[in-house]
């Protein structure tokens, strides 16, 4: 159907100014086209691509492209506004055509669809977002199909996830309505579209505006967020249940879990952190005994990646951290490591959200009240989440040491959040740093 | 062959889908208008403000119970279903009322109290005296008080029982609310029967309907909680098959203070109650501004179950009694009585007695936010006497009577109520310096072209011109901002296939909120604002965004096609 090679020269420029391109800075990556499918021969031509991109000693990376192909006449107003989507003219069987990213065709985006969950049937659809590792389109508001652009073996966490929540009965999730599979490789998955929902972050930004506005105690608030925190803590509680039943759970080694943690904290190197502390909370990690079960966990747990729908708070997203290895994403760890990530996302709402009014200098008073915040949401959280029934059972017996191993995975999620902010938007680092001083404090 | 009579319904249209599109107005009549000057309001009183009524524009009146009464419970104490209290004027007084509303165009409905009687209702009177007078079982009686006790107790501040031995008698009747109101005993035929010759009574005079007190209760069975029963549903559809078949047109509205899932079986199959009340709306549209997010308010939407087609709910911001709180959980019953009752006298049962105004702290854009939403969720809305004016109240009279004070219609004596003297008025008027009638008045309002009245008016003017808000489908619109709740009207002419839509779109914050809505599927659309019909740019295949004032709301009829008054056009 196509010219293997104009292709792979075309891609040389496209790829690296994709948002999922994982190759960084390098502006010349070797190409190499690995598979050309055709799932739908006419024009406009449906092309399912996967693209290996060799960046340095790191080697190839295998990307999913899906390629639209219109005759070089055709106007393609989709396109509009959207250079990043055109990758360039190529020949084809055809006759020469233009190639494009063939999720902004609404046309072609219809026909994946169908290709993927044969079952279901749209009218329209559109771009949602495009994230660092995959891109997802919404289909007439009701179905969310998203794609994975970075390949690896072994079946996608969030499908495996999402599909086994489901199947024990978990009801804070979208259950996959169709999924692509090639050999070992997922592709694609549908899920229902959780239409008028808010993402957790939204609404804690609405009930931190409305705290700065009134200046009151948080409890005296309209918007306070507590009542929504402790609902979150429950559907948190209920989705460890869940994993427990659909992973089990394993006796875990704390020494190791204290080992990663020190492992992070050696590779972000000197940044005015104090290390001797924070070994000395790892330690006691290390050698502690009751730290309760591992499971299969969220692993990249915040306020972003919870929805609050008119059914109740959903979970989204079960990738895990997209900078870890999957086999690593997969081990079970603490569903404290939930938790305290969602503790450490009330804090960055409170930080956000002064962040957001651009105060020229510091308001003390406002510091005050976002800690007050914090305080309520998380004590909320954890109350929602401790009061299950059930989940003693994957927790340490003792509070002190249930105490112990959140604190040490929030001050593991803080040191990665100053290495991430260093590296990303280094004038945001202040948050997290923050946080760390003030978990190193504690006695 | 003989057609159903439609008696004095010559002036309306022959419609009996016309609830379903209808805006109502609850009148307290001894609050409304007061003609003979004794401090009471009565029906010529109201009758001479039916010009007032056609003006602003509302399609029914819904009257509290007129009925003779020794008003212990506000007149739901009936003592003779036939009768007008005196107070309020003679059966004559109500046909003319009746016949002058028609002649403008607005109907009349009055509540009706099936469940029970006064003590003082001849019927009691001769049931309790013996065991076995013609009216002995006329009421339920029962040798002691413990049949039952799984009922609940409605009236928890006054009453210790739903029995109450009667001495007169020497056994216990059965009450579901005040003990002066002893329940009726539908189980007797003759009792069933009389119900449905009141009722007929009514409608012969002229009357388009009931707002039906309190229905869950009408039947006691063992074993049960004595809500909701069967009996009770076959009862209320025998009574709907008698009026359809006697008064084509006229509707029945029940009053069943149930989580929607539940108040539905009172539409039974199209064949039961023409409309019930949606309580739990309302104190989320409360709790929803407080948090100024609109999850509270699509959350119990989508809850609420499809209704069939010849239905309606009544949706309404505030009425004669108190703030309901008994729909929602304890939680947020905790939430909303932290957020509007600092003051423990502002709490009564389990609700909050206060007017719309104070609720709103007398925010007019509030205010206008709440009627733009109580006009545009599906439901028939139900207005309060004196919300078009911002009335307020006054909570240090007792009871529920804090929000029942008269009708402000001048910033004259008594607020143009009644030349009675102040002493003598069933309540006293407001005079404070916020809500007081010198300051609050139909008078002023009506001469000020850009007043709270006048917003009303023109904002019933739109609803009236689009059925679409009466009848129309609903759809909640996705949008990022939680402060923000947009939604969707829409019927379509099965004939034509024309299609009518309004985009309802609502800021529930304080702050200004912007907006990006998912409206790909009307690409090629023009909105235009329905109180200017000023046309806003076509909606195209990227979000339509839209920026919100603080408490803004839009109402837009879509158009499908260019529009010729479209503003980029004009000026090119």
């Amino acid at each position: 159907m196509i010219d293997t090679a104009t292709l792979e020269k075309v891609l040389h420029d496209h790829l690296p100014k994709q948002r999922w391109f994982a190759g960084g800075d390098d502006p010349a990556p070797a190409v190499r086209v690995a598979s050309v499918k055709v799932l739908k021969g006419d024009w406009p031509v449906l092309l399912h691509v996967v693209a290996e991109a060799a960046h340095g000693a790191a080697g190839a990376t295998p990307y999913q492209l899906l390629i639209g192909l219109r005759p070089p006449e055709e106007l393609e107003v989709f396109l509009e506004g959207k250079v990043e989507a055109y990758i360039g003219e190529v020949e084809t069987e055809l006759g020469p055509a233009h190639a494009y990213d063939a999720v902004f065709d609404p046309e072609l985006a219809i026909h994946l669809l169908h290709h993927i969950a044969p079952g279901a049937d749209a009218e329209r659809a559109r771009v949602l977002h495009v994230e660092q590792s995959n891109t997802s389109i919404i289909y007439d508001e009701k179905l969310f199909l998203k794609l994975f652009r970075q390949l690896s073996a072994g079946g996608n966490p969030d499908i495996e996830v999402t599909t086994a929540l489901a199947a024990a009965g978990f009801a804070g999730v979208a259950a996959p309505l169709g999924v692509w599979q090639e050999d070992d490789f997922d592709l694609a998955v549908v899920n229902e579209f959780l239409a008028g929902g808010s993402e957790g972050f939204a609404l804690a930004l609405n009930s931190l505006r409305d705290l700065y506005d009134r200046r009151e105690p948080p409890e005296a608030c309209g918007g306070d967020f507590a009542p929504e925190a402790r609902r979150l803590g429950i559907i948190t509680a209920r989705l460890h249940l869940a994993m427990a039943e659909a992973f089990g759970t394993t006796d875990p080694d704390a020494s190791a879990w204290a080992a990663d943690m020190v492992g992070q904290l050696e590779r972000l190197g000197d940044v005015g952190i104090d290390t001797g502390a924070a070994r000395a909370v790892y330690e006691r990690l290390a050698s502690a005994t009751d730290v309760g079960r591992a499971t299969r966990i969220h692993g990249d747990y915040h306020l972003g990646q919870v929805m609050r729908t008119d059914a109740g708070w959903f979970v989204l997203d079960f990738e895990g951290e997209p900078n870890r290895p999957v086999e690593e994403r997969r081990r079970p760890s603490s569903p404290l490591r939930d938790v305290a990530g969602m503790v450490r996302s009330f804090h960055y709402a409170t930080a956000v959200a002064i962040r957001d009014r651009g105060d020229e200098v510091v308001d003390e008073e406002l510091a005050e009240l976002a800690r007050a915040w914090e305080a309520r949401n998380t004590f909320a959280f954890r109350e929602g989440y401790r009061a299950v029934e059930g989940i003693d059972a994957l927790l340490p017996s003792d509070p002190a040491a249930c105490d112990l191993v959140e604190a040490s995975f929030e001050l593991d999620k803080a040191i990665y959040e100053v290495g991430y902010e260093l590296s990303h938007r280094p004038d945001w680092v202040v948050i997290p740093r923050a946080a760390v001083d003030r978990l190193l404090e504690a006695p | 062959m003989t057609e159903p009579q439609r008696p004095t319904n010559l002036w309306l249209p022959d419609d009996d889908s016309w609830f379903k599109k209808a805006v109502f107005y609850e009148v307290l009549l001894r609050g409304f208008n007061d003609s003979n000057d004794d401090g009471t309001g009565d029906l010529v009183g109201l009758t001479e403000k039916l010009d007032y009524l056609e003006w602003l524009g509302v399609d029914c009146l819904w009257l509290l119970p007129f009925y003779e009464s020794p008003l212990r419970d506000g007149g739901y104490d009936i003592s003779d279903f036939f009768n007008v209290l005196p107070e309020y004027g003679t059966i004559g007084d109500a046909a003319n009322l009746i016949e002058e509303a028609h002649r403008r165009g607005i109907r009349v409905i009055a509540d009706m109290v099936m469940n029970h009687t006064s003590d003082a209702h001849p019927w009691f009177q001769e049931s309790r005296k013996d065991r076995t007078n013609d009216k002995a079982d006329w009421y339920v009686w029962n040798d002691d008080d413990t049949r039952w006790s799984e009922a609940r107790i409605i009236f928890t501040d006054t009453e210790v029982s739903n029995w109450t031995l009667d001495p007169v008698r020497g056994q216990y009747y059965w009450h579901r609310f005040f003990h002066h109101q002893p329940d009726l005993n539908y189980d007797n035929p003759e009792v069933a029967q009389g119900m449905l010759d009141v009722v007929r009574f009514w409608l012969d005079l002229g009357l388009d309907g009931f707002r039906l007190d309190a229905v869950p209760y009408l039947f006691e069975r063992d074993g049960t909680d004595g809500e909701n029963l069967k009996e009770t549903h076959d009862y209320l559809k025998l009574l709907r098959k008698e009026i359809d078949t006697s008064h084509p047109g006229t509707v029945v509205l029940a009053e069943a203070n149930q989580w929607p899932a539940d108040v539905v079986d009172y539409f039974g199959d199209d064949d039961e109650c023409h409309m019930c009340f949606h309580f739990p709306l309302m104190p989320r549209m409360y709790m929803a501004l407080r948090r100024e997010e609109r999850h509270p308010i699509t959350e119990i939407l989508a809850q609420t179950p499809a209704i069939p087609d010849g239905c309606q709910w009544g949706i309404f911001l505030r009425n004669h009694d108190e703030l309901t709180l008994e729909m929602v959980t304890d939680e947020e019953r905790d939430y909303m009585y932290a957020e509007y009752a600092n003051d423990p006298r502002m709490k009564i049962n389990v609700g909050i007695r206060r007017r719309l105004a104070p609720l709103l702290d007398n925010d007019r854009r509030v205010a206008e936010l709440f009627h733009a939403l109580l006009y545009s969720l599906p439901g028939s809305p139900i207005m309060y006497y004196g919300d078009e004016i911002l009335m307020g109240d006054n909570i240090y009279l007792g009871d529920r009577d804090g929000v029942r004070t008269p009708m402000q219609w001048t910033p004259d004596r008594n607020g143009g109520f009644s030349k009675a003297d102040f002493a003598q008025l069933y309540l006293p008027s407001l005079m404070d310096p916020v809500y007081g009638y010198s300051a609050v008045n139909v008078e002023s309002q009506q001469r000020n072209p850009s007043s709270f009245l006048h917003w009303i008016r023109r904002m019933l003017e739109v609803r009236k011109a689009h059925p679409v808000f009466g009848i129309g489908s609903f759809e909640v619109l996705s949008a990022e901002n939680p402060s923000v709740l947009a939604f969707i009207r829409e019927t379509v002419d099965e004939a034509t296939g024309q299609r009518d839509v309004v985009l309802c779109v609502s800021n529930l914050s304080r702050f200004a909120q912007p907006v990006e809505l998912q409206l790909a599927h009307f690409e090629g659309w023009v909105p235009h604002e329905l109180l200017g019909r000023v046309p806003f740019p076509p909606i195209g295949e990227l979000p339509y965004f839209v920026t919100l004032a603080p408490y803004g709301f839009y109402w837009f009829s879509l158009t499908e096609g260019a529009s010729s008054t479209d503003p980029t056009t004009e000026i090119s």
